[in-house]
């Protein structure tokens, strides 16, 4: 017989996510203006058709949920222990990167990024992570900029 | 003979020294995104998109090819090395490639690896150039009712017949499509879910959700679930090369692998993970040392990287004919094809011939190069392999973080690019199939366009897609794949009840 676990949050939550978003495009698609094209089909008939796909798709995955867990998922140990501090750790570097690159530029938002993230997988050498992402970065900075004609911003110091 | 000249003609153009160089670069970035965990030829593609825009198509995409199938080499190293497939379609050969580096045999596999996915890619390529002609001539009977019915039998083999669960391929699927409906609708030209936000009137771009899905997503997954694992690195002893006993076991391997993965590339089914499992099943069954098998088996290398090389060749078969991608990385490549305003599909082959042949042409050639780089040369990328994870994941960011802010130097492109990457990690830990959200998110804009197209012409009748005989049969396979294996299993089920 079919192998039964406790309902997940995790899958319930996902399944009840897909169920807000695909209710939220159908009522959305209300608001496009609907000039009919030749042949009688607007701009909404997609918006309703994936909309009304996208919640049967949740409404499925949230029942098997609740009736003994998405089907055939592979067990991976792992999962039981994860590592939330490497999660926020290199989260907080890409957002941190964001809100830094605009004025500080690239090159040292991307070394703090660097740091960051190599902290998050268990480095333990800030100093020369932080000299490694310095060397990436301005060589990736010159290429993209000078060699592919990419627009990055530069740091307040200029140069790069 | 057409398509002889045809091809001599490519050929004259992929070995323009430009062309060439062009070629070059995309199989040797191939090759190292191919042996590096956690980078693969979609992420790369998708990185050099806005940094190609201006470039010649043809150079570029001849690049591109070079990346899609030299990650297949490169894969292969790592699986053997370190039993960690470096490329989804190398998982098998992790297995039996890596028992066999243990035994002190890691040359003897490397090499039937190399060898095997040269055979395959050139096959495959020699199968690709007589293909095509024929997939064109029968395509140009194709209309937009004929077009849409084979996106949506697309959408339903990639979505529905590989991973796992076809509830969650499906909610990948349609998440793609949602994606693809922002931004201003190609036929009258009205915003669609742009919440008013005047930056998603251009659409999500492809690259902030190929490298949110594929560079952040993986590496918030692999940092919070596999932090604590190392890697055992497999030393390369001895001779690369293979004996006479290696060879005679080798070559039936490689041919019936390529056998097994052109087809599956060409029809789309996409993906090269099926056909690499088929070949090292009937490999186990067909060895004479079947003892062998689960110890570090030549065969058990040998078939299934011809396999995925064959295959990866072949999904260029319906992506180049019918502009239909089925798989991630073909997805991106057509999204390349729509950066110079190109769509791939029979015309295409009429209008510009130069462009196709050349490409085709370029990957004879490109197979050659990957057999020198991945054979004698293949010390240089065991290196790689050394650098250590925090190093390789911070440089990954780096990369990911570029290619979304250089698109328009815009921090909504980072945000966008850390919520995707979220949504990664959480398909990664439920085990959600990433590949449909890229199908679905290229492919759809385009399914809705032959759509509409059809209704215009059959003035809104929507049975023209019934009437029409190709796409008639065209939506009977799409229901048989959809709606077939659960009715054989209720019926089965049924009798067994009846029976028992």
């Amino acid at each position: 017989m079919m192998h039964r676990r406790p309902a997940q949050a995790g899958e319930i939550l996902i399944s009840l996510g897909l169920i807000a978003v695909g209710t939220f495009v159908v009522v959305d698609a209300q608001s496009i203006a609907n000039t009919v094209g030749t042949g009688g089909v607007g701009p909404r008939l997609f918006p309703y058709l994936i909309g009304v796909g996208l919640t049967l798709c949740g409404a499925v995955l949230g029942w098997q949920a609740i009736s003994g867990g998405w089907r055939r998922m592979v067990p991976v140990p792992e999962h039981a222990r994860p590592d939330w501090t490497a999660f926020a750790l290199i989260s907080g570097g890409i957002v941190l990167h964001m809100v830094v690159i605009g004025w500080a530029g690239f090159v040292i938002a991307g070394t703090l990024l660097f740091v960051l993230t190599a902290r998050g997988f268990g480095s333990r050498k800030p100093v020369r992570d932080a000299i490694i992402a310095l060397v990436l970065s301005i060589v990736v900075y010159l290429i993209f900029t000078h060699g592919l004609g990419l627009k990055l911003p530069a740091s307040p110091l200029g140069v790069v | 003979m057409e398509t002889f000249s045809a091809l001599m003609s490519g050929f004259a153009v992929a070995l323009s020294l430009q062309n060439l160089l062009w070629g070059f670069v995309g199989v040797t970035l191939g090759t190292a995104v191919g042996v590096l965990p956690g980078v693969g030829p979609a992420l790369t593609i998708a990185l050099l998109l806005p940094a190609t825009a201006n470039l010649d198509p043809t150079g570029a995409l001849i690049m591109f090819a070079g990346i899609y199938y030299g990650a297949m080499f490169g894969g292969s190293t790592t699986s053997i090395l370190l039993n960690t497939p470096g490329e989804s379609a190398t998982i098998i050969t992790a297995m039996e490639g890596n028992l066999m580096a243990k035994r002190g045999r890691a040359g003897p596999a490397l090499a039937t690896s190399a060898i095997g996915s040269f055979v395959a890619g050139t096959i495959a390529t020699l199968l690709l150039t007589v293909m095509a002609p024929i997939v064109v001539d029968f395509a140009l009977r194709f209309g937009p009712a004929e077009y849409f019915a084979v996106m949506v039998l697309a959408f339903t083999t990639v979505s529905a017949v590989l991973g796992n669960s076809k509830a969650r391929g499906l909610a990948s699927l349609f998440f793609g499509l949602t994606i693809g409906l922002i931004g201003l609708d190609t036929q009258t030209g009205q915003a669609r879910f742009a919440l008013g936000i005047p930056e998603l009137l251009d659409g999500i771009d492809v690259v902030v959700v190929a490298v949110g899905l594929f560079a952040v997503g993986e590496t918030l997954y692999i940092a919070t679930y596999f932090n604590r694992d190392t890697d055992k690195l497999e030393k390369m002893k001895g001779r690369i090369w293979m004996n006479r006993d290696d060879w005679r076991r080798s070559w039936k391997p490689w041919l019936r692998g390529t056998a097994l993965g052109f087809p599956f590339g060409t029809i789309p089914a996409g993906g090269a993970e099926i056909p690499t499992f088929l070949s090292y099943a009937i490999e186990k069954k067909l060895t004479r040392y079947p003892e062998e098998f689960g110890h570090g088996a030549i065969e058990g290398v040998a078939g299934p990287e011809a396999a995925n090389n064959a295959s990866a060749t072949g999904t260029l078969v319906p992506l180049l004919t019918l502009g239909l991608p089925t798989t991630a990385t073909a997805a991106i490549i057509l999204a390349a094809f729509q950066q110079w305003g190109l769509q791939p599909g029979p015309l295409l082959f009429e209008t510009q011939p130069l462009l196709i042949w050349g490409l085709i042409a370029s990957m004879y050639i490109g197979n050659v190069i990957l057999l020198i780089l991945n054979l004698p040369l293949v010390g240089i990328w065991i290196k790689l392999l050394e650098i250590p994870r925090p190093m390789l994941y911070a440089g990954i960011l780096i990369f990911a973080t570029l290619g979304a802010y250089g698109l328009r130097n815009s921090w909504f492109d980072l945000a966008l690019l850390y919520g995707i990457g979220l949504v990664g990690f959480l398909m990664r830990r439920y085990d959600i199939p990433v590949a449909p959200v890229l199908v679905g998110m290229i492919l759809g804009p385009l399914a809705e366009q032959q759509f509409r197209r059809a209704l215009a012409i059959s003035q809104g009748d929507v049975t023209i897609f019934l009437r029409q005989p190709i796409s008639a049969t065209v939506f009977a396979i799409t229901a048989l794949v959809l709606f077939g294996p659960p009715l054989w299993r209720f019926i089965a089920s049924r009798r067994g009840q009846r029976t028992g």
